[in-house]
């Protein structure tokens, strides 16, 4: 026990991850409230340079990025109506209306106050579930494993981007490029068109560098005209009674947000629409309509995808998925610091896991403080231009990608992955489903081939593996009923229900 | 209740076709691993995703026809023309082929040197001939990218 209050407060105690932690904090705040920097870009890059740091050191200052990075999105949506991140979509539903009244000030206050307690939730709710869940996990068969990736990619390929379509062949592309190599097994070369060049794989950091970094810059050169519309900022703090009056609903967004946050493969974009349609359903009466400068439109969004990253943690620490596409890169880091993300990583280094607790605590702490502070210097940084920023970034991704090998090769290939992820893009295709795709597809693949072995290469007693054992039997009835969710077949179900 | 139907961009179709083509490809080079056909070996499961990128690509060819054109795109040599002029703009072609020069032009005139030239040149072209403020900017830029990487992080530049 005390050994674990010790790692909980490590990064309380020890003034170097302090600041590594607000540092990380207040970086993140800006990378996601300026338009065309994301959270993930910034981990993203961010790897390549920590690879060599302790790992806590990496970690303190991965966690407060994505703390901030989360919650700094909001900033730009409610100030500008330029969502810095997709989690913030729905924030700028309110938050804008709300600025155009002259109450940005009071917006930012309880958008960040309802930020930190959404985050809070989830680390608790991470603290609480983690060791159980990871006891549990020890338990599972490979072909759980499949089938849980499986559900993951599902569910990111059917919420997230324009169609279904569209999101399984991102994760499949994603998944495809992640088996590009010499095969762990058989020693075979996979997919690597005979070059000698790609028989070590292609680093998945390249891969999210090109789609995030890359592809981002690329896409934004399209808005590089667009000037936003600066509001006028006061009164901060939001008063006692606001907040008690809105803790209700942001208790009850908060358990969404840490639920879909902790489904492998959402994230707090999903989950702040969730709960922004939850609040939409439930408020009878709000302060305006929805859509209208809401507060309620603006306390559930923030609150859920704040508490959604404690929830995409859930399934990292336990089941080594990502829950969203931070938690995939910050996967790689784990591996790259060689830590084993997954049930083991309790065992093996249990204080990896309660720092990380601490960390996020402290995280929302220096959010609260950061958050309700330096508004006006925040205002004049977002303004950034674009002519200035989108060369920077490309800068930023050739250091990146070459420092992770030294080799110029990952940096063409970098590129490259840009332009495909700018095309595709363009086109409705997601990028975090590729991500996934990539960080899951070699776990996929490692699964079903156990799994088959398991049952003799049969593949007869592998489909009823599927649906013997109750887990499994679960996991597939979730997975099919994904499926049928997204065929026409859904639709006629509800009618003849409706009907009878 | 009348249903929005969705429009495809300039370009789309021409795009998802591409993509069954490469799904086709990846098909055809997971087919070429060892053991491809069977249930358990190293080609099993690159064959199961091309399988899967295939179908899904065929499913978004499928859905063109729930999707209607831009009214305003009056025919294929029209609708070709409005693609280059969303995505050829001069800036974006600049960038693209400037960027292809900065990255090339890093192994032989190192990385200091070949980034001054990129940032300047791109802030200049963008900033429309702001030359002394976008010299200013690229040196100071160029100043926190050495003390940040080489002197704090200690990464290896090339």
């Amino acid at each position: 026990m005390s050994d674990t209050f010790s790692y909980l407060l490590m990064a309380w105690l020890d003034p170097g991850l302090l600041g590594l932690t607000a540092l990380g904090v207040l970086a993140g705040i800006y990378i996601g409230a300026i338009p065309g920097l994301s959270v993930t870009m910034a981990v993203s890059i961010l790897i390549s340079f920590t690879f060599a740091w302790d790992i806590n050191n990496a970690l303190a200052l991965m966690v407060g990025i994505y703390v901030g990075g989360v919650y700094g999105g909001s900033r730009t949506a409610i100030l500008l109506n330029i969502p810095g991140a997709p989690s913030a979509v729905t924030t700028a539903f309110d938050g804008y209306p709300l600025a155009q009244k002259g109450e940005a000030g009071r917006a930012i206050g309880l958008s960040t106050v309802m930020s930190v307690i959404g985050g809070l939730i989830g680390v608790a709710v991470l603290a609480g579930t983690a060791p159980h869940l990871a006891d549990l996990a020890l338990q599972f068969a490979p072909r759980d494993y499949f089938l849980i990736a499986i559900l993951g990619l599902l569910l990111v390929s059917s919420l997230s981007g324009k169609s279904l379509a569209r999101g399984i062949f991102s994760v499949a592309l994603g998944a495809t490029i992640g088996l590009v190599g010499m095969d762990m097994v058989t020693a075979q070369p996979r997919l690597t068109l005979g070059s000698m060049e790609l028989l070590g794989g292609i680093h998945y950091v390249v891969v999210m560098i090109g789609l995030f970094g890359v592809a981002e810059a690329f896409y934004q050169l399209h808005n590089m005209a667009k000037v936003p519309v600066k509001q006028k900022v006061d009164k901060i703090i939001p008063p006692l009674n606001m907040v008690l009056k809105f803790l209700p609903l942001s208790i009850r967004t908060s358990i969404i947000g840490v639920v879909v946050g902790a489904l492998p493969g959402t994230g707090g974009d999903i989950a702040s629409l969730f709960a922004y349609d939850h609040a939409k359903r439930t408020v009878k009466n709000p302060s305006t309509p929805f859509g209208e400068g809401a507060y309620e439109g603006l306390v559930a969004p923030e609150t859920a995808n704040n508490a959604a990253v404690g929830g995409a943690y859930v399934p990292m620490l336990t089941l080594g998925m990502p829950g969203d596409a931070v938690t995939a890169v910050i996967i790689g880091a784990l591996v790259i610091h060689g830590l084993n993300p997954g049930p083991m990583l309790m065992i093996e280094t249990p204080h990896i896991f309660w720092f990380t607790v601490g960390n996020l605590a402290l995280a929302n702490i220096f959010l609260l403080v950061f958050g309700l502070t330096g508004i006006r210097i925040f205002s004049k940084i977002v303004e950034v231009p674009k002519a200035i920023m989108i060369p920077l970034i490309l800068v930023l991704c050739v250091v990146g990608t070459y420092s992770l090998n030294s080799n110029m090769m990952e940096v063409y290939w970098m590129l490259g992955f840009g332009i495909l992820g700018y095309w595709l893009k363009v086109f409705g295709f997601q990028m975090g489903p590729i991500i996934l795709g990539v960080i899951l597809g070699p776990l996929l693949d490692e699964s079903y081939r156990q799994a088959m072995s398991s049952v003799g290469d049969r593949g007869g007693d592998f489909l009823l593996a599927l649906v013997a054992n109750p887990l499994s039997l679960v996991l597939t009835t979730v997975i099919a009923l994904v499926l049928l969710g997204n065929t026409p077949l859904k639709g006629w179900l509800v009618g003849r229900f409706q009907r009878n | 209740m009348s249903k929005k139907i969705e429009q495809t961009q300039a370009g789309e179709k021409v795009f998802d076709w591409l993509l069954l083509l490469f799904s086709v490809g990846v098909l055809v080079e997971a087919f070429r691993i060892d053991g491809g056909l069977r249930l358990n070996s190293a080609g099993s499961f690159p064959v199961g995703l091309a399988l899967v990128m295939l179908a899904s690509s065929i499913a978004i060819l499928f859905s063109h026809r729930r999707k209607r054109r831009d009214p305003r795109i009056r025919s294929a040599l029209h609708e070709c023309q409005v693609f280059l002029h969303e995505h050829f703009q001069p800036h974006i072609v600049v960038f693209s082929v400037v960027s292809v020069i900065y990255l090339a032009a890093i192994i032989w005139a190192s990385f200091y040197i070949s980034t001054f030239i990129f940032l300047a040149a791109m802030f200049i072209y963008y900033r429309q001939g702001r030359i002394i403020s976008s010299l200013i900017i690229t040196s100071l830029a160029i100043a926190v990218i050495y003390v940040l990487f080489t002197m704090v992080f200690r990464v290896y530049l090339p």
